[in-house]
């Protein structure tokens, strides 16, 4: 398999034209395209591993890393990722009444020679991508067929998935955010719009690591459910948690140079992060370990706060008029 | 009840107009915003031009425009203590409309017998049980009220005959803070008001989606568009989008898979296309205007920033975001209109 375009020669061009500063501009050079090329490059590997050896624990290495360089993008849900669910496609959490799972089970009792990558794009985006593959690579009971055609073709699917992404943000969505407030944009009628679909991905991912990735675990206190952690099976849970935080940080350093207080909530909540020793959550079932779990969950609430407050008015921006506004 | 329906159509005749829209440019429809500082009115015009801008006293919810005066109605933001019935000419407030005591104003509100009354959804404060208020308007004082059929009621919409249907959200709400008080076992439904305020029919949704609160509607011939906001985990795909012909079941319209968690669980306004072609939704939280043809098929999903507002105009549907922009909505895209200064209020009102 080809391994996908990174540096081309846009980027070359946008690193020499601007000086160093930070702006939205800064964020998408060093933040957003490199972190989609080396998705694309991870998932690449990925596949090009599962066609040498679909063996489940050989594999595992590619997933982590494919895993890992994801939760490096994740938290970016505009542009690309937003068509024909790619998003979803990529990774389809949480899915609480296990509708991959079951869309799965027929893919795997199928016959194997239709598991092509363009059968693969057509199936429920649920059945695909990396939540898919953590169930043929980490499976808690013996898996009703052979998975290995399932997972070649998951993985192929996925570096896809992957690839058509970054392609896009390099020919055409780069462009997109770039050339925000010109003539003929009509994505982003003016520079601040581009701000402020930046500062709200940072501010929805914080929500989705306080609500998701750490509130469906803790549940209630008569009622935690350790069950519902992310990437449970892969033993991925908290790294994702941790990885997260690191990329929301380093996407804020590429926005803004002066936010003094953000930078200090969000290593306050890495270092909460980092000492955790939970690998998967399962201490919230605990009353020891659904305290520190709370406390990085309150952390992660003030983190958000204090970005709202701080770096929505340094970037001049702030949640939408109408989307703050229930009705 | 033959004597209401009388002495409805009777107020009809006495209420002559003043003035006529005509004399403040024709407005297409109106849209609330906010302007600078300020809290603002407009009239646009169908290629989204600003005819007028009046000023409003505070934000207001949604609007509602009489037929033939110049006249439109803003709903305080809840809790809904007050109404202002606005002279579009002078931007004079001619009338504050209260609710009487223990009743709170729900969002929105509907002229019928050719502008003669007033309609509004209110919701009875301890409780959140659903009445219609209803308000002459040749001096918008109140002559009545009907039970709205639910809890929570929020938009309501006379249909080409006359009966007026309800989006009973099925939310109790602290009459206080507004906080939601029943989301476990809440129950929306749609009921069908006779023009004297008799129940004809109600609907509810299937036992696993009573989360969804029915709050906002749109008429489609004798069928009618309901948009839908979920208050269960957010994490489940559900429709936002139902249609419902009084007689028969109400059907719920899925997006494609691909986008069932594009809208965040979330409608805020809805409008079908002058063709009756094409019904569309928004969702301000997650930036999508969804486009569904008149069974329910998705048709097309346009991202825009804070898109909200979705009206019917003389030449299709357009749509206005919180940035200021006014859209021209197709199945291939937006197509900005214009740009204003004005941050535009979750709805869009059309004169009809």
């Amino acid at each position: 398999m080809l391994r996908p375009l990174t540096l081309g020669p846009l980027m070359l061009c946008l690193c020499l034209a601007t000086p160093a500063m930070a702006d939205f501009p800064e964020t998408l050079r060093q933040h957003i395209l490199p972190g989609y090329a080396a998705f694309a490059v991870a998932t690449a590997d990925l596949a090009q591993a599962a066609q040498q050896d679909c063996d489940a624990v050989a594999l595992r290495p590619a997933f982590q890393a494919a895993f890992d360089a994801w939760i490096g993008v994740q938290h970016l849900r505009f542009g690309p990722v937003e068509v024909d669910g790619r998003g979803l496609a990529i990774q389809f959490w949480p899915d609480p009444k296990g509708a991959g799972a079951k869309a799965q089970r027929g893919l795997l009792l199928d016959d194997a020679a239709a598991l092509t990558p363009d059968h693969m794009a057509e199936q429920s985006v649920a059945a695909r991508g990396l939540s898919g593959l953590e169930r043929l690579l980490y499976p808690a009971d013996p898996l009703p067929a052979d998975p290995c055609a399932l997972i070649r073709a998951t993985a192929a699917d996925l570096a896809q998935t992957a690839q058509t992404v970054n392609d896009a943000w390099l020919v055409g969505y780069a462009e997109t955010l770039l050339t925000a407030g010109e003539s003929g944009n009509t994505t982003y009628l003016t520079r601040p719009e581009a701000r402020q679909a930046l500062f709200t991905q940072v501010i929805t991912a914080l929500e989705f690591l306080q609500d998701q990735r750490l509130g469906r675990p803790l549940g209630t206190f008569d009622a935690p459910h350790p069950e519902r952690a992310e990437a449970r099976a892969s033993g991925r849970s908290l790294v994702n948690i941790r990885l997260s935080l690191h990329s929301l940080r380093a996407m804020v350093a590429t926005l803004s140079p002066d936010v003094p207080k953000t930078m200090a909530a969000f290593d306050h909540a890495i270092a909460l992060a980092e000492a955790l020793d939970d690998p998967v959550l399962a201490g919230v079932a605990t009353a020891q370990g659904r305290l520190r779990v709370e406390i990085l969950q309150q952390a992660v609430t003030a983190l958000r706060d204090t970005a709202l407050a701080e770096l929505g008015p340094e970037l001049d921006v702030g949640i939408g008029f109408n989307a703050a506004d229930g009705d | 009840m033959i004597a209401r329906r009388s002495f409805l159509a009777g107020l009809a005749a006495a209420s002559l107009p003043r003035v006529a829209w005509a004399e403040v440019g024709s407005p297409a429809c109106l849209a609330a915003g906010k302007w600078g500082d300020d809290f603002v009115l407009h009239g646009l015009s169908a290629a989204g031009e600003s005819l007028f801008r009046i000023a409003l006293p505070a934000r207001g919810h949604a609007a509602a425009a009489h037929p033939v005066e110049a006249l439109a109605v803003a709903f305080a933001r809840r809790p809904g203590t007050f109404a202002l019935v606005i002279d579009c000419q002078s931007g004079a407030v001619r009338h504050r409309l209260t609710p009487p005591e223990g009743r709170q104003f729900n969002g929105h509100g509907v002229f019928v017998v050719g502008g003669a009354v007033l309609l509004t959804s209110e919701v009875v404060a301890e409780g959140s049980a659903g009445r219609i208020g209803v308000w002459e308007t040749a001096g918008f004082r109140r002559i009545g009220e009907w039970d709205s059929g639910g809890i929570g009621p929020h938009d309501l919409k006379r249909l080409p005959d006359g009966r007026v249907v309800i989006a009973n959200g099925g939310i109790q709400t602290d009459p206080a803070d507004r906080s939601k008080l029943n989301l476990p076992d809440m129950r929306p439904n749609l009921t069908l008001l006779s023009d004297s305020g008799q129940m004809l029919d109600q609907v509810e949704l299937p036992a696993d989606l009573r989360q969804n609160s029915i709050r906002h509607l749109a008429v489609l011939g004798d069928t009618i568009a309901f948009a839908m906001q979920w208050e269960g985990d957010p994490a489940l795909p559900v429709p936002q989008l139902g249609l419902w012909t009084p007689g028969s079941p109400p059907r719920l319209c899925p997006p494609e898979e691909t986008d069932a968690m594009a809208m965040q669980g979330y409608a805020g306004s809805i409008a079908v296309s002058p063709a009756g072609d094409m019904i569309g939704l928004t969702s301000a939280p997650a930036g999508v205007l969804m486009l569904f043809d008149a069974k329910g098929t998705p048709l097309a999903t346009h991202r825009r920033t804070d898109i909200s507002g979705i009206a019917t105009l003389s030449g299709g549907l357009v749509a206005t975001d919180g940035q200021g922009g006014i859209w021209s909505v197709g199945t291939k895209g937006l197509t900005l209109l214009t740009q204003a200064e004005t941050l535009w209020d979750n709805h869009l009102i059309a004169l009809t």
